[in-house]
């Protein structure tokens, strides 16, 4: 169950950043993509494997679940809040789009939970509010950083 | 539990050297790429290194540890830092050599081979050590994958966006 709900989750959201208009350049939504994956693998192994916070099932269908929601939805839910937060006109818009991404991975995170992926040990669902919220800082970062350097290039060029 | 190092012996220094040549011939290359380019090939292959590592190297499929523990330790970064140049390297020189579609398997082969050769010496020297029923032979599908994921998607980024540096 839990591998198919993760499976839908991941070709929903994969859908949603087809259809929407991309504000991002390829090479911005690459980077986007790579550098919050590459901090949301080392995330969760320290938090599960290294310190042991949260369990992780061992079943091998759910297990799949947790590498497609880790790998894929978590990156790509994060492109799609940054060309939708790009598009918005209004700081009040940019807010609600922040806002409804982190929730996003909230309930995510509470249905693999409810599915059994996860176990909390030493862990609380606020942790990992902060964590994302601290996740959605760090993506529009490294946009801003990457938009920055292209544009200082092009200036130069 | 440890997180510089396990043992600092043969396999921690050979990741130092090895860094060190590749950071070295990164720097000595004359710069090809625009910036955000040459970033972007070096967080590609550090990506890609990170993830295959920690999604059939941990966790539940586990098929090898790294730097003689299944922990997280310094040397671990270090070896991932590696990919990151030699991701940078396949592209400038795919890029210098002009490779097209005559050429293109080819030179993906000759990478596969570099990159499982590679691995195969780590083994020797105890960086990496199979274990639940993994074979070396395995790693050709994964640099297959990622080899010729890396050239396609430079192929693309290529169609549409100005990558060398002007002049």
């Amino acid at each position: 169950m839990a591998f198919t709900v993760f499976f839908v989750s991941a070709w929903l959201i994969i859908s949603i950043f087809a259809i929407i208009p991309k504000r991002l350049t390829i090479i911005e939504n690459s980077f986007i993509f790579l550098a919050t994956s590459v901090i949301s693998i080392n995330w969760t192994w320290i938090i599960n494997e290294e310190l042991k916070y949260v369990k992780i099932t061992e079943d091998p269908a759910n297990y799949a679940g947790f590498l497609i929601f880790r790998s894929i939805i978590i990156p790509t839910l994060l492109m799609v809040q940054l060309n939708l937060y790009d598009h918005s006109s209004s700081a009040m818009k940019k807010g609600v789009i922040f806002t409804v991404s982190v929730v996003c991975l909230l309930l995510l995170t509470i249905l693999s939970r409810v599915l059994d992926i996860s176990t909390y040990k030493e862990w609380s669902l606020g942790f990992d509010a902060i964590y994302y919220v601290f996740l959605h800082f760090f993506s529009i970062g490294v946009w801003k950083l990457i938009r920055k350097t292209t544009h200082n290039e092009v200036k130069h060029s | 539990m440890n997180f510089l190092w396990q043992t600092f012996d043969k396999n921690e220094i050979t990741i130092l050297i090895l860094l060190t040549l590749a950071y070295t011939l990164f720097f000595i290359l004359p710069y090809k790429f625009k910036r955000e380019i040459t970033w972007l090939l070096m967080l590609l292959g550090f990506t890609i290194g990170v993830f295959f590592d920690f999604t059939i190297g941990g966790g539940l499929i586990d098929f090898f540890t790294l730097n003689d523990t299944n922990h997280y330790e310094l040397f671990d970064l270090c070896y991932y830092l590696i990919f990151a140049p030699f991701s940078y390297f396949f592209i400038y020189f795919y890029d210098m050599f002009n490779i097209h579609k005559k050429t293109f398997i080819f030179y993906i082969l000759l990478w596969v081979i570099i990159g499982v050769s590679m691995q195969w010496v780590f083994t020797k020297l105890g960086i990496v050590e199979f274990q639940n029923g993994y074979k070396i032979s395995f790693s050709f599908a994964v640099f297959l994958t990622t080899q010729t994921f890396t050239a396609l998607y430079y192929e693309l980024i290529r169609s549409g966006v100005q990558v060398l540096k002007r002049g």
